[in-house]
């Protein structure tokens, strides 16, 4: 048999998975997207109305709100994320006692569950019984009140994010710098060249494909974030925390209306792919400059 | 010991490369882009302009048929010059 047909045949199994589960549901929302159904109701069938839900989309004061929260939230979850793994993979690369330890401690929170975060971060930012409200009280003098301001459980919501993915960061960009070879960096202390010098144009350029991919992978994550958020705010105070995703779920599940949330997911999955791409022109299209 | 591709003459070893991603070209667009690139380029255009439309042109009685079809030209224009 030829190899490339051998090829191609063991390949089939995965193609065909990801075509069932992947590609198939992907034209399916977009199909249902184009129909008004609610398959609870009396009249279960599917209508086709056109593009009245993209058109009924652009005039909700809702999820325009809700976009914008969204937007906030994954500009300072990222951003932040990317901060503090870097810190904290740069910490790790030195050797300290215990380093093993707390490298093991700080990947805890990537194995929990969403929904068990959410409840474990509502248990601790609950005024009388968390732990959080009571330090911050005794500390500073701040009655933090995560059901009454929305700017306290906007900002929850990030830390809590925060403190969930950053060790996937951590982690991506330890084995970014484990993998940098050491001939450049001698060179650079020969060259009298100082910390600040060797970070932006040393390190910073060749771990630019783990940072890259990582905030990809983060920033995709955050635009769906779900069900730690409505665990621990239910999408409020108000609107404040209702991210898109929230917003899809409380409009799908309680009022059924599938056609509508299907076409917000396809606006969602366009602005998210949107947003990676310009990110990917932005960050590597300037290095291969223009030929002509 | 020799292995497969010392057996091969070039010509076939170069076979692989020319089955490689589509060629980029320079056009108008401040990118270099491929095929791919320029279809996909249309199609946010499209998206983006359909959703404008709605929003702002269609309650001022101008139909929707008007942005697909500018979309469709720009989409031409992109997909072979851009």
């Amino acid at each position: 048999m030829h190899p490339n047909k051998l090829g191609w045949l063991l390949l089939a199994p995965t193609m065909l998975i990801l075509f069932l589960f992947g590609v198939v549901p992907f034209f399916y929302v977009i199909w249902v997207s184009f129909h008004q159904w609610n398959p609870f109701a009396a009249d279960p069938s599917m209508i086709f109305n056109w593009a009245s839900n993209y058109r009924q989309l652009v005039f909700d004061a809702q999820f325009m709100a809700s976009l914008g929260v969204t937007l906030a939230f994954v500009f300072f979850a990222v951003l932040s994320e990317l901060v503090i793994g870097y810190l904290l993979a740069q910490a790790f690369m030195k050797d300290f006692p215990g380093k093993a330890f707390f490298r093991t401690i700080h990947t805890l929170p990537l194995i929990m569950a969403p929904i068990i975060v959410g409840s474990i971060w509502k248990l601790m930012t609950t005024p009388s019984i968390g732990i959080i409200p009571s330090l911050l009280d005794s500390w500073f003098g701040y009655n933090l009140n995560i059901g009454q301001s929305a700017m306290a459980a906007f900002i929850t919501t990030v830390v809590m994010d925060i403190w969930h993915w950053t060790p996937l960061v951590t982690l991506s960009l330890i084995a970014a710098l484990v993998s940098l070879p050491a001939d450049p960096f001698e060179q650079a202390q020969i060259d009298g060249a100082n910390k600040r010098q060797i970070f932006w144009h040393i390190t910073l350029p060749m771990i630019r494909p783990a940072i890259i991919a990582t905030v990809f992978i983060r920033l995709m994550d955050a635009m769906r974030t779900v069900d730690e958020v409505l665990m621990l705010t239910g999408g409020g105070p108000g609107s404040a925390t209702r991210y898109v995703g929230v917003h899809i779920f409380k409009e799908v599940f309680p009022r059924t209306n599938y056609g509508y949330g299907s076409a917000i997911s396809v606006i969602v999955l366009y602005l998210t792919i949107v947003v990676c791409w310009l990110l990917y022109v932005g960050l590597i299209a300037p290095r291969n400059t223009k030929k002509g | 010991m020799s292995t497969q591709d010392d057996d091969m003459p070039l010509a076939i070893l170069h076979t692989d490369e020319d089955h490689g991603p589509a060629p980029e070209k320079a056009g108008f667009l401040p990118i270099e882009t491929n095929w791919f690139d320029r279809v996909f380029i249309s199609v946010v255009i499209w998206v983006a302009l359909s959703l404008f439309w709605f929003r702002f042109m269609e309650p001022a009685g101008l139909t929707i048929w008007i942005s697909n079809a500018i979309a469709l030209a720009l989409a031409c224009l992109i997909v072979t010059r851009g």
